[in-house]
């Protein structure tokens, strides 16, 4: 944490872990750093979420076996198992997709060799759950804002009036810093 | 001078209550029944008030102190966003309410941001039709030193300011309560509900010191009174709406339609005189109520002798 006043440093880190646990979120969150400074209007905050491993491999995640007239799917990894369902509703429809119990699936008319090619990727998640932990987090008074992110970090940066290039140079230094690209 | 005190108990023999309240000169305020228990909150002459007691100790009920009933405050927030529910604004506005208040919560239409925050004009009238304001400005030092304060430095009515940060005092208000910043979660530690009855204790503060400058230049009637008249009117019976009649220290908002009823409030009586001569009476900012201010006894008995 950096800023000018210890109170609202204090208060806004409080503030982002029980935003994080209310979403259920405290666990994938690795790394946070935070710049307040009150006096120039300037908000920065970077999140590194812990390695997501990018798209994978439903055979990964899940037992698939071949039955007669489909495809029978057992999902071993339960935190998969509401983004697996809506990807084979919207694959195959509803119709032909049954939720036997919770992490039993049948498809119907589909093969277990097409099935296998499936990726599933966690990260559009990931970050739209993000964005909304620091929509929340966010001053509502700072609605200039920029963003910079890749896989797994998303640095914003926001003020009230005009976003001026050192604030820009700033939240970038931040994020290549949360990249591991350059020293503090 | 009148007392406003709750009274908590069974409804076996409360009749007897009512009709001492009638005796001694005092008056219902309200009255809630649930099943055999009922809570009366009631204005009664301060020098009556060990009659009342014993009389509630004989019914084996019990007297609750409500020094903020018959009150009517706002608690006002830059902003109500919804992603910074629960706000804290709730919370102080429901821990008035168990000392009697009225309250009502109030977010500003431009009042986030630290330079671009705003009051119109219209806010500033709606919210000097209340007893007291308390405003909740956040977490950043800075910002409310230099710029929050702006918000309410032009309000007639008294204000108490709740803010995160610890500083000695603030100009343009009659409180200050420091330590309530930004919360995402209702206030239920035992510091935080230290910090709500310290809020309360200072609005308290600030509604005796209304009252006392009341006492200096006393009202014609007290507001109870004429909330006994205007519960009698037909209007006032069919509005659904919670509370019709709401006290405030210096008078009253009805919750009937300014317009429509004017003539009819003009004309009631109260001790011989009509309505319109003892009060300023006009329409309410937020509509379809009226606001009722008492003139003091020297106002109305000036205008007599001329």
């Amino acid at each position: 944490m950096e800023g000018t006043e210890q109170y609202a440093l204090e208060s806004y880190q409080w503030l982002l872990e029980r935003i994080l646990m209310d979403m259920g979120m405290s666990n994938m969150v690795e790394r946070v750093k935070l710049t307040i400074r009150p006096d120039q209007t300037l908000f920065i905050i970077s999140i590194k979420v812990k390695h997501s491993s990018g798209k994978r491999p439903v055979y990964d995640i899940a037992e698939i076996k071949s039955q007669e007239g489909g495809t029978f799917i057992e999902i071993k990894d339960e935190s998969y198992a509401p983004r697996f369902l809506a990807t084979l509703w919207r694959l195959y429809g509803r119709d032909r997709v049954q939720q036997l119990t919770r992490l039993e699936i049948f498809v119907e008319g589909v093969s277990a060799e097409e099935l296998s090619t499936l990726k599933l990727d966690p990260e559009e998640e990931t970050r739209s759950q993000l964005l909304d932990a620091i929509w929340r987090l966010l001053p509502e008074g700072l609605k200039v804002r920029h963003e910079f992110y890749d896989d797994n970090i998303m640095t914003i940066v926001a003020t009230e009036h005009v976003m001026t290039v050192d604030f820009i140079e700033e939240a970038k230094k931040m994020h290549q810093y949360m990249r591991g690209e350059v020293e503090e | 001078m009148y007392e406003v005190l709750m009274y908590d108990g069974g409804v076996h023999k409360v009749e007897e209550l009512f009709d001492l309240i009638e005796d001694i000169g005092g008056f219902v305020l309200q009255k809630t029944q649930v099943q055999v228990m009922i809570i009366i909150t009631m204005a009664i002459p301060a020098e009556d008030r060990p009659l009342v007691e014993r009389k509630t100790a004989e019914l084996g009920g019990k007297i609750i102190e409500v020094p903020l009933a018959g009150t009517e405050i706002a608690v006002i927030g830059p902003t109500l966003g919804r992603h910074h529910m629960p706000h804290p604004i709730c919370d102080i506005a429901e821990h008035l309410r168990r000392y009697g208040a009225i309250t009502i919560v109030m977010g500003l239409a431009r009042g986030r941001g630290r330079k671009t925050c705003q009051i119109s004009a219209e806010e500033k009238a709606i919210i000097e039709e209340y007893d007291a304001a308390i405003f909740m400005l956040g977490n950043f030092k800075e910002c409310v030193t230099h710029e929050k304060i702006d918000l309410y430095k032009d309000i007639q009515i008294p204000v108490v300011t709740v803010i995160g940060p610890e500083v000695d005092s603030l100009p343009h208000c009659e409180a200050l309560v420091c330590g309530v910043g930004r919360k995402v979660e209702r206030m239920r530690r035992s510091e935080e509900i230290a910090k709500l009855e310290e809020i309360a204790d200072r609005v308290k503060e600030v509604i005796d010191v209304r009252r006392m400058e009341i006492e200096e230049d006393p009202l014609f009637v007290h507001p109870s009174e004429i909330k006994d008249i205007l519960d009698e009117m037909d209007a006032v019976q069919e509005c659904l709406r919670p509370a019709p009649v709401v006290l405030h220290v210096d008078g009253l908002r009805v919750k009937i339609p300014y317009k429509e009823h004017l003539k009819e409030m003009e004309e009631l009586e109260v001790y011989g005189r009509k309505l319109k001569d003892i009060a300023v009476i006009s329409d309410c900012r937020l509509g379809d109520s009226t606001i009722i201010k008492i003139r003091t006894k020297a106002e109305v008995e000036g205008e007599i002798k001329i």
